[in-house]
């Protein structure tokens, strides 16, 4: 600011004049400049702002975002420095530089290359281990590691790798189409997000597959049949890159296709390589942060087991990765049953230490009508087994596992699948299991039963989905209420606030993805269908397996927040990349001589240098043309300190004398100024702070070590205090006791244009009361909403694009604190003193904007 | 609001060309559609628009190429450059070839508005 104050005193210096007619001209079209250039400062600022906001919110963003923002923030940013080109008469052209060399880099961050797949387009199971993720896919490479490594049986075959993925769409020219199908999609525009995913699947379903990759397929085909029964038939399993990573499950969320004779192997792989646009996938890639052309599709092809009972098991159980069982869900026949929600299933409790003793068993888990008692489909022995092949396979990946098995006619053990378990939060880790909350201090609940899929509480309209149709319709925020979960029914989980199934258990693929999303779900609850009708609002509480009619607060306020789903995927990861480039301001002190062009490192550090210079700018017209002495006028005001306006446009009245060296208010028309001036003079100011010895010394203190906040000395700090006006503009910088203030605020014609900012910085106290003062202005104005920042000892506050009514009561706002905040840094150590400042200044502020709406 | 300037909107998206032209009528604004820069050039050549809405890629040729022949023959006239592919280099290169902002799509109807009353606003300054 210091830049400022020497200006300022430049001002009166004798000048060449122009004509007061030329002069006038001159400066409006300096104004304009610099009106257009606040403009795109506010956009840069608001695009900044919007993107740190993604990046803590933890909601889903994809790189049409990334791209988007950038582009129209560097575009706000570019006409920055061109209007402040104008302004200065070409001036600051380094300027061009620095931002040539910072938006290349950003685009090299933006511009990263997908994975690339190198390799064999086929390799026998036999070769494949964890090692070789990036060729095989995560499913495939984990079950090669199971056999090879860990040596469990699992199902003889092959797997067609991304390399091949990559020949297939190579050959048939299918990216840039995607691409192109993709570009722009509205998320949250189900129908279309429908239409465009049948026509992606359909391209890629009827392209033809390369001769080459064919021929492979059915050499491999022939090689794993060699020894079985000629009539064997195959599963082709889909297993892309970044699939069953932990924390990403991608559960059930692409196709399997089981009982695949040799004539359609080719064409069950590429249904499975469809399977990568499914609706729900391209929804889910979306929410987790995955960029389409990272996820490879690679597909395993493995003989069928002929299963005569099969399931799920969990080393441990999924919402409590500390407990001592290992969890086994069993269905007669294939494992699919199991995880695609639609059986009824047994569960077995094993304890985890040989002899792996059963400890518990419960029959018709997840069926509608609870089931019947029958004997249970796995022996002693078996459920043995299981949990020791359950303990190994955690022991060796280092971390609890969710197995698919089957076993076959000849009691052999398979191994399908085994993937790392999804973990519950953190904050569920810690927390004790039920609420705590006395079944008396609450209604008598709706629905009570089924088992919990996905612990929590939430709250939300009930909508049933029978049919794709009803997902088209689904609002955001309803509870999602199904007979069966259905893996399909992934794609709502971004928009439910809770799932109830009447059948299903806490095996199926919607529960893994329900625990991933942090959405509460309860499972197998008989006759949620009819006892909650549609649309009826409701309490869910998945943990203690309840619905309650309406809203239930004091369930309510124990809702666990939703965990971050982008944070680490690679989208999430070139977005923070890319801040590196956009948000750290390294320039702060327009005094320092390192604020120049050629320091700006980031798209904020251009942003802050246009926006000073183009100010500085705007004080330097009256030291190019000549501006007279008699341009800042001082305000003739009842008050100890002195105020200098200085009118750009059209902030006098036309009555107004131009030879006169003071303006009294009734000549300004200026309605920032005004706003911020009835803010400064609604209350008196109660006069300094009565200051402990102790606050009092801290100031002496300070005093000596700064000079600059002794008003007995001429230092830059010590300035007038000046309002720079245009009829719906003002600037105003303040020296006031010891604190440095500048406000600006612009109302336009639209809301586009339309901004207040806030600056404070300073004191006399010491570092801690300063800081415990910036806290208190920065909490106050958070209420009245303003997006606060603070660094050190200074804050800036900014609200942008409202409406002109709304900015001119934080105006007001802003007028008291900068006069009532004066020297009470002194008095922050005490904790009394802080709390009753702060009571009397929320008070006053609603009186204030309570006379302003009744003025209104 | 100011409804005071004609708009002409060039683009090939039909679906887009229609929605937005009978939403911006519904403001009080008098609109005329082009699909092809052709189209679009014969409606500039007639002095009608005060403002143009150009898409950069079209079919008959490309939109920066058509931008700098409109601003070398009519400078003064506003051209809003609006697009569905985000790219930061052609958002530079636009500003360079004189348009006088570079919107993407999908753009909500009250910012499409605002940015072209401030680009509209903006020219007459210049001109003025």
């Amino acid at each position: 600011m210091t830049s400022l104050v020497d200006l300022f005193t430049s001002l009166f210096r004798s000048k060449p004049r122009l004509k007061p007619a030329e002069l006038q001209t001159a400066f409006r079209s300096h104004y304009k400049e610099f009106r257009s250039l606040l403009t795109a400062n506010n956009n840069a600022l608001e695009l900044m702002a919007e993107m740190e906001q993604v990046l803590g919110a933890g909601r889903s963003f994809g790189m049409a975002f990334i791209r988007g923002n950038c582009t129209a923030l560097t575009v706000n940013i570019y006409k920055m420095i061109r209007h402040l080109s104008k302004l200065s008469d070409g001036r600051y052209g380094a300027l061009d530089q620095s931002f040539r060399d910072i938006t290349r880099q950003l685009e090299l961050v933006i511009a990263s290359p997908p994975v690339t797949t190198e390799g064999a387009v086929i390799l026998s199971m036999a070769e494949v281990d964890a090692g070789m993720v990036d060729q095989v896919g995560e499913k495939m490479a984990n079950l090669g590691e199971v056999r090879n490594r860990v040596g469990l049986r699992t199902p003889d075959g092959f797997v067609i790798t991304a390399a091949a993925g990559r020949h297939f769409t190579q050959a048939n020219d299918l990216e840039v189409e995607i691409n192109r199908r993709l570009k722009g999609l509205d998320f949250d525009n189900m129908e279309e997000l429908y239409t465009v995913s049948a026509g992606i699947q359909a391209l890629i379903v009827n392209a033809p597959l390369p001769k080459d990759l064919e021929e492979a397929i059915l050499a491999h085909h022939q090689q794993v049949v060699t020894d079985k029964d000629s009539e064997l038939l195959v599963a082709l399993r889909s297993s892309a890159l970044g699939e069953d990573s932990s924390n990403v499950s991608f559960a059930g969320q692409y196709r399997t296709q089981l009982n695949v004779s040799r004539e359609f192997v080719g064409q069950a792989y590429k249904e499975i390589m469809a399977g990568k646009y499914k609706s729900q996938v391209i929804v889910y890639r979306q929410q987790r942060g995955y960029r389409h052309q990272d996820v490879h599709m690679c597909v395993g092809c493995l003989h069928m087991v002929d299963a005569v009972v099969s399931g799920v098991l969990y080393s441990r159980a999924p919402d409590d990765p500390r407990s001592r069982f290992v969890m086994i869900q069993a269905a007669p026949g294939l494992a699919s049953h199991v995880v695609d929600g639609s059986g009824a299933t047994e569960q077995f409790m094993v304890s985890r230490t040989p002899p792996y003793a059963l400890l518990d068993f419960q029959s018709g888990v997840g069926q509608a009508d609870g089931g019947v008692d029958s004997l249970p489909t796995l022996t002693a022995l078996q459920t043995a087994e299981l949990a020791e092949v359950g303990v190994r396979l955690e022991e060796h990946f280092g971390t609890p596992q969710d197995v698919e098995w089957s076993i076959d006619k000849a009691g052999l053990l398979y191994i399908l699948q085994s993937r790392p378990l999804g973990r519950p939060a953190a904050e569920e880790l810690s927390e004790p299991k039920g609420h705590g909350i006395r079944e008396d201090d609450l209604p008598s609940p709706l629905l009570v039963g089924g088992v919990c899929a996905s612990r929590g509480v939430a709250c939300g309209k009930v909508f049933n989905v029978r049919s794709s149709l009803d997902l088209l319709r689904f609002p955001k925020g309803a509870v999602l209420v199904v007979e069966t979960p259905y893996p399909d029914w992934a794609s709502l989980l971004d928009r439910a606030s809770a799932v109830i199934s009447e059948t299903g258990q806490m095996a199926a693929h919607l529960a893994t993805v329900a625990r991933e999303f942090g959405i509460p779900a309860i499972f197998g609850m008989n006759q949620a269908l009819t006892t909650l009708g549609n649309y009826r609002l409701i309490t869910v509480d998945a943990t203690a397996g309840k619905v309650y009619d309406g809203r239930v607060e004091s369930l309510l306020a124990l809702a666990l927040p939703k965990p971050n789903l982008m944070v680490g995927s690679p989208v999430y990861k070139i977005l923070v990349a890319a801040m590196e480039y956009i948000t750290p301001l390294t320039l702060t002190d327009p005094a320092s001589p390192f604020f120049k062009p050629d320091s700006c490192q980031t798209l904020h550090d251009l942003t802050r240098y246009c926006h000073e210079k183009a100010v500085v700018e705007m004080f330097k017209f009256g030291e190019r043309y000549g501006f007279d002495d008699k341009a800042a006028k001082q305000l003739v005001v009842d008050a100890p300190s002195q105020w200098w306006v200085i009118d750009l446009d059209d902030g006098f009245s036309s009555d107004f004398d131009p030879e006169s060296r003071y303006v009294d208010l009734g000549h300004i028309v200026s309605v920032p100024m005004l706003a911020i001036w009835q803010g400064m003079t609604a209350f008196p100011w109660a006069g300094p702070p009565p200051v402990s010895l102790r606050g009092f010394g801290s100031i002496i203190f300070q005093s000596t070590r700064n000079p600059g906040l002794d008003p007995g000395v001429r230092s830059t700090m010590a300035a007038k205090n000046y309002f720079l006006i245009s009829k719906n503009f003002c600037n105003l910088s303040v020296r006031l006791g010891y604190h440095f203030a500048l406000v600006e605020a612009n109302l336009g014609e639209y809301l586009t244009e339309n901004y207040v900012n806030f600056q404070f910085k300073g004191g006399a106290a010491d570092e801690n009361r300063r800081l415990l003062r910036i806290r208190l202005i920065s909490d106050i104005l958070n209420e009245f909403g303003f997006r606060v920042e603070q660094k050190a000892d200074s804050m800036t506050a900014r609200i942008e694009k409202k409406p002109g009514s709304f900015l001119l009561e934080r105006l007001k706002i802003l007028g008291y604190l900068i006069i009532h905040t004066r020297q009470i840094d002194m008095v922050m150590g005490d904790e009394g003193m802080i709390a009753q400042y702060r009571q009397k200044i929320t008070a006053d502020l609603h009186i204030l904007l309570d006379n302003a709406e009744m003025e209104g | 609001m100011a409804t005071e300037f004609n708009i002409l909107l060039i683009d090939d998206e039909v679906d887009f060309l229609e929605t937005t032209c009978k939403r911006l009528i519904r403001r009080g604004y008098d609109v005329k559609t082009a699909l092809t820069c052709a189209e679009g050039l014969t409606i500039i050549e007639s002095g009608w628009p005060d403002i143009v809405v150009l898409d950069v890629m079209l079919p008959d040729r490309d939109g920066m190429d058509f931008l700098r022949e409109i601003k070398a023959k009519w400078s003064t006239l506003p051209v809003v450059l609006l697009t569905g592919h985000a790219s930061m280099q052609a958002g530079l290169q636009g500003l360079d070839c004189g348009a006088s902002d570079y919107c993407l799509k999908p753009i909500d109807l009250e910012t499409l508005v605002e940015k072209l009353a401030i680009a509209y606003r903006e020219s007459r300054q210049q001109g003025a």
